[in-house]
């Protein structure tokens, strides 16, 4: 085709039929506005930032609590927080990381990242989208401001029975943490579904699975990850709640129970879930080399399959959290070698990561500066893991500072220095504006020397024999000084976070502007306006690499999808494989019935911890608003 | 930039309910409702083969009688649901409303079966680990049960409105889909629950 043809680049277009015709597309494609809009769009690109902002406020706030805890700890025999605050400090801040902000988070890049990744104008099922988000909101904000009424959960964020029974733990607590977790777990699992088919049936046509970009790979092993863990904690944390609320006896040894029947469940899901957020982290690491060393990822098909190995083999490691438990020989020493295997994929990774940068000119800017601290910060914990697979090693650190010190070097480095790279990487792309790359490099630094300085000394504070989940130790055990550094670690770590968060805020409003692909990578996301137009793309692209961008710029020309009509929300759907096209998917637009259907599913699963009767109602009111979101409106569509 | 249209979206369909996403959707929940009664049945193992006695003394294992009609009753129901599709698929809108009718009038007979049972039991949910196990697996089929009849309710309502056509039918391919499910999910829990204690003792 000609330059003039009325399927160019709509944007590119000054004449008057092609702009009317992308503002057609555009309004078809808009979300409400007001007060009462906020209850009703439905457009990934919306649920997606919401996600990914509400999870840095859960951050923030778990941070805060982390700070709270490390000034208690800062002298011994203090009595700035009491036992029982302590406690429920301590385990609202490590649920709260786990389930308000690391998984949400990654979901939320996940579902604003990977449809604009895969060239589909929206994610499949829209309407869900916007219930999960509603569902996490609303289950999360009532799970933190337990806090301030004093019903805070305080038996740690594993909740181990018997200590979480209704003997050990009366009140609320538990309570809440059991239906909160369970209700959030919910949005986690329709947020895996609908990733899950967005990338099996909404990619760009020719974008086969072996050119599908690294992170959607990532999205998508986390996604079945989530469908295959999350039912063993919500299994378990039902029977919990059952246990405390009717009597049953799961848990309950005299009733013929087993207290060890829940470390299973919770940690059959819980060693996945250390991988739930690490993968979609890798992707992340991936795409950012990418860019930042302008040159095609090496060994595609080994990083794909290192993270689908890791996906698998992490199923396989959950007894790892129990060797204190007298499990029979047999049996740890399989779990021990699994837990070795793992490191297998992962050194794939890593050799896939060097093999790329090998001899390029890599650009410093801040995203690659974070990349380099998850290098670092993650072998580290990656090394102590290696140590504490091991069946002689783990029974010395158990419940000791060391396994704190390893899990935040896994958990920090593995997710947060990714993510915090991501948010660097992706910002232009959700705002239209740049992040300060002079106080990004600040807050890279203070972020990397406050996490060193909080962390590292827990190594030697656990080989010293300081048990973990203590509010308080006595001035001769002589852990005085490597827990100051500690706090002072924390405090720096925490300006570092504040830098960025300052960096964020600012660069929303004053921010040099970014335009369509100020990193010039290659992935799809980049190819539409920053921030994204709503429709995604007026003309969604067709793609025939792995390096779609790149490609064009070579050709000079961009192949599109072309026939979608304006006055609807339509896409296109492919073929699972290869992605052929197969047919077109009218897509819901705004609605406030996700809203409600999520209230209403919240007064049920908030009315559990007081009578077993919501139950009941919640299937009714639930079912109820669900025909209400799913009943055909006239005029029913003829074509 | 050159841009060159090599697709054209209006050459295919926009109606395809065999193929369409929420197919993969349903598929999707079918896979964590899956993973469920999984987690359940292996608990379930998991806490008699800890017990030194399963079920505990003095306590018999179900009866069999109406769990087997609810085996029979579930796939019956999952017939007439089928023939209802084919129905759908033929544009014949009268035999998908009684085929869907149909289907909800023998689950519900199968959740009338149920109910017998549950009253039945010889042990309560907090006697025992093992009740509680029982009525817990129990009362999860049994909410399954009662999602697919109310589901299908509202499937019914709209095929007696003459709603579904042969392409604007994806409510009935995807409930069809979750019905086969909650039918089939049940020989699992039927084979553990009733006869595994039986074997066992």
């Amino acid at each position: 085709m000609t330059d003039d043809s009325p399927a160019l680049d709509l944007r590119e277009r000054t004449d008057d039929e092609s702009r009317q015709r992308l503002a057609r597309i555009e309004a078809t494609w808009a979300s409400p506005k007001g007060f009462l809009g906020w209850f009703m769009p439905v457009n990934h690109t919306a649920i997606g930032r919401r996600f990914i902002v509400t999870s840095f406020v859960f951050f923030l706030l778990s941070g805060v609590l982390a700070l709270a805890m490390r000034l208690q700890l800062l002298v011994p025999l203090n009595g700035l927080l009491t036992p029982e605050q302590y406690n429920q400090f301590m385990t609202v801040h490590g649920t709260a990381m786990m389930f308000l902000f690391a998984i949400p988070a990654m979901e939320g890049l996940a579902i604003y990242v990977a449809p604009l990744m895969l060239g589909a104008r929206d994610m499949a099922f829209p309407r869900l989208n916007a219930f999960g988000y509603y569902v996490y909101l609303i289950g999360g904000t009532a799970f933190f401001l337990s806090l301030f009424f004093g019903m805070a959960p305080n038996a740690g964020w594993f909740n181990y029975v018997p200590l979480s029974n209704k003997e050990f733990a009366p009140g609320y607590g538990v309570d809440i943490w059991t239906t909160m977790i369970t209700f959030i777990e919910v949005s986690a699992l329709t947020a895996a579904v609908e990733l899950i088919v967005t990338i099996f049936k909404l990619r760009a046509p020719g974008m086969s699975l072996n050119r599908m970009p690294i992170f959607v790979w990532a999205v998508l092993v986390m996604s079945f990850m989530m469908l295959f863990a999350m039912p063993s904690v919500i299994v378990a944390s039902a029977m919990l709640m059952m246990d405390r609320l009717v009597d049953t006896q799961f848990f309950v040894t005299e009733g013929g129970g087993s207290p060890l029947l829940w470390q299973h469940l919770f940690w059959f899901f819980g060693h996945p879930e250390v991988y739930i957020i690490l993968v979609p982290a890798l992707g992340i690491v991936t795409t950012i080399i990418v860019t930042f060393t302008q040159r095609p990822v090496f060994g595609y098909t080994a990083l794909v399959l290192a993270m689908v190995g890791i996906g698998m083999v992490s199923f396989g490691l959950w007894v790892h959290h129990m060797y204190t438990t007298g499990l029979p020989l047999m049996g740890r020493s399989f779990f021990m070698a699994a837990s070795s295997m793992i490191a297998i994929p992962s050194g794939v990774q890593i050799f896939c990561w060097i093999a790329t940068m090998w001899g390029t000119k890599i650009r410093f800017a801040t995203p690659m500066l974070f990349v380099f601290g998850f290098f670092a910060v993650f072998i580290a914990g990656g090394l102590t893991g290696v140590m504490v697979a091991s069946v002689p090693f783990d029974r010395q650190v158990h419940d000791s500072y060391f396994v704190v010190a390893h899990f935040h070097y896994v958990l920090v480095g593995g997710a947060v220095f990714p993510l915090t790279a991501g948010l660097y990487y992706w910002f232009p792309k959700l705002t239209g504006r740049m992040m300060s790359e002079r106080l990004g490099r600040w807050s890279c630094l203070l972020i990397f020397l406050g996490f060193n300085l909080a962390f590292f000394p827990m190594h030697q504070l656990g080989l010293e024999g300081m048990p973990r989940r203590v509010y308080t130790y006595v001035p001769e055990m002589g852990w005085q000084f490597l827990n100051q550094l500690a706090t002072v670690g924390s405090f720096v770590l925490a300006a570092g976070f504040g830098l960025t968060l300052i960096n964020a805020v600012r660069s929303v409003f004053r921010g040099e502007v970014a335009g369509d692909n100020p990193w010039n990578a290659t992935t799809l996301e980049w190819a539409t306006a920053s921030p994204p137009l709503n429709s995604n793309f007026p003309q969604p692209p067709v793609v025939d690499s792995h390096t779609p961008i790149w490609d064009w710029q070579q050709d000079d020309e961009r192949p599109v999808v072309g026939g979608l009509r304006d006055d609807r929300r339509e896409t296109l759907v492919t073929t699972l494989l290869d992605a052929r096209p197969a047919m077109v998917q009218v897509l819901p637009g705004p609605t406030p019935w996700p809203f409600v259907s999520a209230v209403a599913a919240s007064v049920g699963f908030i009315g559990l911890i007081f009578s077993p009767w919501f139950y009941v109602f919640g299937i009714l009111a639930i079912f109820v608003t669900f025909v209400l979101w799913f009943w055909p409106r006239h005029p029913y569509r003829e074509k | 930039m050159h841009v060159r249209v090599t697709v054209d979206a209006s050459e295919h369909p926009s109606f395809d309910p065999h193929h369409h996403p929420l197919w993969w959707g349903v598929l999707g929940a079918v896979a964590i409702e899956a993973a469920v009664v999984a987690t359940l049945l292996t608990s379930y193992f998991y806490l008699a083969l800890q017990s030194p006695a399963w079920p505990p003394e003095g306590v018999d294992p179900p009866d069999l009688f109406w769990p087997t009609v609810v085996l029979c009753l579930l796939p019956a129901s999952s017939w007439t649901m089928w023939w209802a599709g084919k129905g759908s698929d033929a544009g014949r809108k009268r035999q998908l409303a009684i085929g869907v009718t149909a289907s909800v009038a023998i689950a519900s007979l199968a959740l009338v079966a149920r109910s017998v049972q549950f009253t039945a039991l010889d042990i309560r949910w907090d006697d025992h680990a093992y009740g509680s196990m029982l009525w817990t697996i129990t009362g999860f089929h049994y909410t399954h049960v009662v999602s697919a009849i109310l589901g299908t309710v509202v499937v019914s309502v709209l095929a007696w409105r003459g709603y579904f056509t042969p392409e604007r039918q994806l409510g009935v391919v995807v409930d069809t889909l979750y019905w086969y499910f909650v039918a089939a999910v049940f020989l699992p829990i039927y084979l553990v629950l009733y006869w595994v204690p039986r074997v066992l003792s």
